[in-house]
C-alpha cells in the first residue's frame, strides 16, 4: 500500500486503467493483457454480471409460468450464477492487485537503472522459478468450479427456504437462519440427532478401527515369508474391492434376507429363520453392517499397508529380535507407529468416509422409520437421515444445514485428531 | 496452523454476514386466467415432429409403433409427424422441459404425471373436446385433476387403469373343490371368491406338506397390503385425496384390515416379512408352492413364462406347455372380505375388496412448440380403435366404458371396480412420496409380529392395531408437515 501511496502518476493510472502503467514503462505484452482482463471483465459485468449479483440477492423475481408463457426466474440457477460471478469478482481483485503490484515492481525496477523484465522472461520464469504457478492454475480452477462453487453452493442453500413446496418455478428467497433455528428448536429433532449422533460416532469409530486393523493385519500376514502364493491371496480381497460396492450390498442383504441362502441353510437345519436386518434386529444388523464395511474397506487398507511395510526398516525389526523383542512387542513399538505417522491422513479419511457412509444402511436396511426416530431407523447414520429430510422429503434447505452441521463435526475432530498426531507435530522426523 | 483456523473462522464469519442477506418477500407476477382455450385454439401446427414418450411394453410389442404408423398416415395432409421420444421412462420434465428437452407427449402413471401439474409443467387439457371424454368414468378424470390458483384443470387423458389382481393356479386346486369348495355352485372356487375360503384353503395346504403355501405375498408392499385398510374405511388423504392434513389409514375400521393381513401372514412364513415374496413368487407360483399372490396385470406374461418353463420341465412339448398354462394361469379380481374381519367366521357376510391403484394416461408437456398437433395425438391415441389395439396387444385394463364393455371379462370387473370405487387411485399431489416408508414399516411390524413370540407380540388385538395405524399415519403428517 505504502508502496502505491508513493508510487509516481504512472502507476497511479493502472489503479484506473490496468496495464497502463506498464504499458507506459515499454512492458506492451503485459499491459495489453490487463487491459483486455479489465475490458472483458468490465463486458462481463455488463452483458451478465451485475444482473448475476443482483439475482444473488434477490433470487427471482418473476415466477415461471409456463401455461401463460411467462419464462420468469429460476432462483436455483441464479444462485449459481451469482455464486460464479462473484468467484469472478474475486479473480478479478486478484488480477488488479497484481496488476498494482506489477506496475509497482517494475517502477522499483527502472527507478534503480535496471530494464524491466521483458514479457518473454516472465514466461521463462513461469517454466523456471515460478513454475508451480503453471502446474497449480489449472486444478485451482477446477477446484474453484467443481468443488468451491458447489461447497458454496450447499452452503448458502442452508439459509435459503428451497425445498417442499418451494422449488422451481416457486422462488425461493432467503431465510437467514431460521433453518438453523428449526433444526435445534424443534423438539422432535433434537432427540434424534442425539441418538443418530452417538451411534454415528460410535460407528465410524469401530468402522475404521476394525478396518484398519484388518486391512494391516492381513497385510502383515500375506507379507510373511512363510505364507505361500502370496499374489493369488492377495487377490481375493482385491477382487472383493473392485466390485461395485452397492452390488456388494445388495449381494449381502439378499444373503440376509428370509428368503436369502444363509436362513435357507439355518431353515434346513429345522430352526426358524433370523431376521438379520429386519425391523427387530437393531444391534445384529448394525454388527452386520459393520462386518460388511470391513468387507469392502480392508482390500484398500490391505494395499496401502502392504505398501508402506515394504519401507519399514527392517535392521530395526533385526535389532529388537537381538533384543529379545516380541513380535507383539515388535508390532506396538515398530510397526505400529510407523504405520500410524504415515498413514495418520489416510485414516482421517477412512473415518471422515465412514462418518458419512451412506451407502450401507441404505442398501442393507433401507425404507424404515423407527419407534423414537424422527423419520429415521436406528441404524441410519446422519448422513441417511440428512437424506431421508432432504431428498426423500425434498427438504433440501434442511438437508443443507444438517449437512454444514456434519461438516463442522467431522472437520472438528479431524482437525483435532490431526493437529494431535506425529504425522503432524513430527512431520520432519522422517524427511 | 493458526493462520489456517484464522482463515477457517473468517469463513464462517463470512457465511454468518451473509445469513442476514434476508430479502422481501416475493409479489405474485401475473393473475393466472384459465389458460385451456388460448393455448388449445383448434388450428393444426402443420410442419412438425411429435416426440412421444410411450411405455416400455408398448414399444417393445409392437403396438407403439402401431399407432405413431395409423397417426402419420391420418395426419400426413397437415405434415404432423409422431415419433418415439427416445427417453428414458424416470424423466425429470420440471428441470429439463424449460431448457428444450423432453418429449412433447408423455404416457405415464397418473402419479407421476401429476407431479408436473402443479408446476404447470404440463399443459391443462380441453378434455371435453375429446372423443374418448364421456367414455371414461369420472374418477378416472379426477386422478389428473389439479387445483391451481383456485381453478380446477385436467391435465391428463387415462387410457387404463393398473390395480393388483389375484394369480392363481387351477391345477393347484382340490380336486374336489366343485362339491367342497364352490358352495353358491356358480363354478368359481370358494377361495378365489372370498378370503375366508383362501385362509381356510391356505391352512389346510400348509398343514398337509409344510412346504407348500396357500395364499403368499410380501406384506410389506403398501401398494398391494394398504386396499385392505381400505376396504374397512380406510383411505390415504382425505377431501377427495388432497387434504394433507386427514391422513385417514387408521380411519373407520381400517384395523380390522390389518388384522386380515395379520390372519393371512399367519399361514405364510418368515419370507412375507421382506421382499422375499415379491421377487420369488413367478418361480414359486410355478412350482408349485404357492397356490395364488397378488401383482399386478402387466405381471402376467411373467408369471406365464414361469409356468410354461415349469411344465416343459415336466416333460410337456412347448406347445403342450403352452395350452396348460393358460388354461391352468388365473388372473382374476380379488376375493371378497368378511364385514367382521374375521377370516375363520363361518358364513361371513361379505363386503368388497378395495385396491389401491393407478390410471396410465397421456399428458401434454407445457414446453411443447406444437400443442394442438398434441392434442390431435393425443385424441387419436385415446379413440376407441386404438385402446381396442392396446387391449389386444398389451392386456391392459381399458378406462373406455365402450371398449371395456365389449371385451367383457377382466377389462369389464376392472372398469367396474373403477366406477364403484374400489380401486382407490393413488393421489395426484406430490406429497404421496410420503406415505410409502411409514406404511412400509408398519405392515413389516405387522408380519413380523406373526412371528414373534406371544409375550412379544405387539398388535394382540384390535385396539393395538389402531394404534400402530395411528402412529404410521404419525409419521406421514411428521414427514409432510414438521419442516413445512
Amino acid at each position: 500500500m505504502r508502496k502505491f501511496l508513493d508510487s509516481s502518476w504512472r502507476v497511479k493510472l493502472s489503479a484506473l486503467i490496468m496495464g497502463s502503467g506498464q504499458l507506459m514503462y515499454g512492458c506492451v505484452a503485459k499491459g495489453i493483457i490487463y487491459i483486455l482482463i479489465e475490458i472483458g471483465f468490465i463486458a462481463y459485468m455488463v452483458i451478465r454480471g451485475f444482473s448475476d449479483i443482483v439475482g444473488f440477492f434477490t433470487l427471482g423475481t418473476t415466477k415461471a409460468d409456463a401455461w401463460l408463457g411467462t419464462v420468469g426466474d429460476n432462483s436455483v440457477v441464479m444462485l449459481l450464477m451469482g455464486i460464479f460471478a462473484w468467484i469472478v469478482v474475486a479473480a478479478f481483485i486478484y488480477l488488479y492487485v497484481l496488476n498494482i503490484k506489477s506496475a509497482c515492481d517494475i517502477e522499483e525496477r527502472v527507478s534503480t537503472g535496471r530494464a524491466p523484465k521483458s514479457f518473454i522472461d516472465e514466461l521463462k520464469e513461469l517454466l523456471d522459478r515460478k513454475f508451480y504457478i503453471t502446474v497449480l492454475v489449472l486444478p485451482v480452477v477446477g477446484v474453484c468450479i467443481f468443488n468451491i462453487l458447489p461447497i458454496i453452493f450447499m452452503i448458502l442453500i442452508s439459509f435459503t427456504n428451497y425445498g417442499g413446496s418451494i422449488v422451481p418455478p416457486e422462488l425461493v428467497d432467503w431465510v437467514g437462519i431460521d433453518n438453523f433455528k428449526k433444526i435445534l428448536t424443534l423438539s422432535k429433532f433434537a432427540p434424534t440427532f442425539a441418538r443418530i449422533l452417538g451411534w454415528n460416532i460410535l460407528w465410524a469409530v469401530v468402522s475404521t478401527a476394525l478396518n484398519y486393523f484388518a486391512g494391516l493385519g492381513l497385510a502383515l500376514l500375506l507379507n510373511k515369508d512363510c505364507v505361500k502364493g502370496k499374489a493369488f491371496f492377495r487377490a481375493f480381497p482385491v477382487l472383493a474391492y473392485a466390485i461395485p460396492g452397492f452390488i456388494t450390498l445388495l449381494a449381502f442383504k439378499f444373503m440376509f434376507s428370509y428368503g436369502g441362502p444363509i436362513n435357507q441353510m439355518i431353515k434346513a437345519t429345522g430352526t426358524a429363520p433370523i431376521g438379520f436386518l429386519d425391523l427387530d434386529a437393531k444391534w445384529m444388523a448394525r454388527l452386520i453392517g459393520i462386518l460388511v464395511n470391513c468387507w469392502i474397506s480392508v482390500p484398500s487398507i490391505m494395499l496401502l499397508a502392504t505398501g508402506h511395510l515394504s519401507n519399514r526398516d527392517m535392521s530395526l525389526y533385526e535389532a529388537a529380535r537381538i533384543d529379545g523383542a516380541t513380535p507383539f512387542q515388535q508390532f506396538r513399538k515398530l510397526t505400529m507407529p510407523f504405520m500410524l505417522f504415515a498413514t495418520t491422513p489416510v485414516l482421517l479419511g477412512q473415518f471422515i468416509g465412514n462418518f458419512n457412509n451412506f451407502g450401507i444402511f441404505y442398501f442393507l436396511r433401507g425404507g424404515l422409520y423407527m419407534d423414537g426416530y424422527f423419520l429415521a431407523s436406528d441404524t441410519d447414520l446422519l448422513i441417511n437421515w440428512l437424506y431421508n429430510l432432504s431428498i426423500d422429503n425434498n427438504y433440501y434447505c434442511i438437508g443443507a444445514a444438517i449437512s454444514l452441521i456434519i461438516f463442522i463435526i467431522t472437520s472438528a475432530i479431524s482437525l483435532a485428531v490431526y493437529v494431535k498426531s506425529p504425522s503432524y507435530r513430527e512431520e520432519d522426523t522422517f524427511q | 496452523m493458526k493462520r489456517k483456523i484464522a482463515l477457517v473462522l473468517i469463513g464462517m464469519m463470512a457465511l454468518t454476514t451473509l445469513a442476514g442477506c434476508k430479502s422481501e418477500s416475493k409479489e405474485a407476477t401475473k393473475e393466472a386466467a384459465s389458460p385451456t382455450n388460448t393455448i388449445f385454439t383448434g388450428e393444426l401446427e402443420e410442419n412438425v415432429t411429435i416426440q412421444v414418450l410411450e411405455n416400455d411394453t408398448a414399444i417393445s410389442k409392437g403396438y407403439f409403433d402401431e399407432l405413431i404408423k395409423a397417426f402419420n398416415k391420418e395426419y400426413e395432409k397437415y405434415g404432423i409427424t409422431a415419433v418415439d421420444a427416445n427417453m428414458d421412462q424416470y424423466l425429470d420434465l420440471a428441470n429439463d422441459g424449460p431448457y428444450g428437452y423432453g418429449p412433447d407427449v408423455l404416457y405415464q402413471a397418473n402419479d407421476v404425471i401429476m407431479q408436473y401439474a402443479e408446476g404447470k409443467h404440463i399443459y391443462p387439457l380441453p378434455v371435453e373436446q375429446l372423443d374418448c371424454y364421456s367414455q371414461i368414468p369420472e374418477a378416472a378424470w379426477k386422478a389428473y385433476q389439479v387445483d391451481v390458483e383456485g381453478n380446477t384443470y385436467t391435465c391428463g387423458v387415462p387410457v387404463n387403469v393398473q390395480a393388483p389382481m389375484l394369480y392363481y393356479r387351477t391345477d393347484l386346486l382340490p380336486e374336489d373343490w366343485k362339491s367342497n369348495w364352490d358352495d353358491n355352485k356358480n363354478d368359481v372356487p370358494d377361495m378365489v371368491e372370498n378370503w375366508n375360503d383362501m385362509y381356510a384353503y391356505s391352512k389346510e395346504i400348509h398343514e398337509v406338506n409344510p412346504d407348500k403355501y396357500g395364499y403368499m405375498k410380501s406384506l410389506y408392499d403398501v401398494y398391494f397390503s394398504s386396499g385392505f385398510l381400505f376396504s374397512y374405511g380406510g383411505y390415504i388423504f382425505g377431501d377427495n385425496n388432497t387434504d394433507t392434513n386427514d391422513i385417514g389409514f387408521a380411519a373407520g375400521d381400517a384395523n380390522k384390515g390389518a388384522w386380515v393381513l395379520s390372519q393371512l401372514a399367519s399361514n405364510m412364513n418368515e419370507d412375507c416379512i421382506d421382499d422375499t415374496i415379491t421377487t420369488n413368487a413367478y418361480s414359486k407360483l410355478a412350482d408349485g408352492t404357492y397356490f395364488a399372490t397378488l401383482s399386478t396385470p402387466d405381471t402376467y406374461t411373467t408369471f406365464y413364462d414361469s409356468l410354461v418353463e415349469e411344465y416343459e420341465n415336466d416333460g410337456l412339448t412347448e406347445d403342450e406347455a403352452r395350452d396348460k398354462a393358460i388354461e391352468n394361469l388365473v388372473m382374476t379380481s380379488l376375493p371378497k372380505l368378511p364385514e367382521s374381519g374375521d377370516l375363520t367366521e363361518e358364513n361371513p357376510s361379505l363386503i368388497d375388496t378395495k385396491t389401491m391403484g393407478g390410471v396410465n394416461g397421456y399428458a401434454i408437456s407445457s414446453y411443447t412448440k406444437c400443442p394442438n398437433a398434441c392434442l390431435a395425438f393425443v385424441d387419436f391415441a385415446t379413440n376407441y380403435e386404438m385402446i381396442k389395439l392396446r387391449n389386444e396387444k398389451l392386456g391392459i385394463a381399458p378406462a373406455r366404458e365402450d371398449v371395456a364393455e365389449e371385451l367383457g371379462g377382466l377389462s369389464k370387473q376392472m372398469y367396474e371396480n373403477l366406477e364403484k370405487g374400489n380401486v382407490v387411485l393413488m393421489p395426484s399431489i406430490k406429497e404421496v412420496g410420503q406415505i410409502w416408508t411409514p406404511g412400509q414399516t408398519f405392515f413389516t411390524d405387522l408380519a413380523k409380529d406373526s412371528f414373534r413370540p406371544e409375550s412379544e407380540k405387539k398388535f394382540k388385538d384390535l385396539d393395538a392395531l389402531k394404534a400402530g395405524l395411528e402412529d404410521m399415519c404419525n409419521q406421514i403428517s411428521d414427514a409432510i408437515h414438521t419442516l413445512e
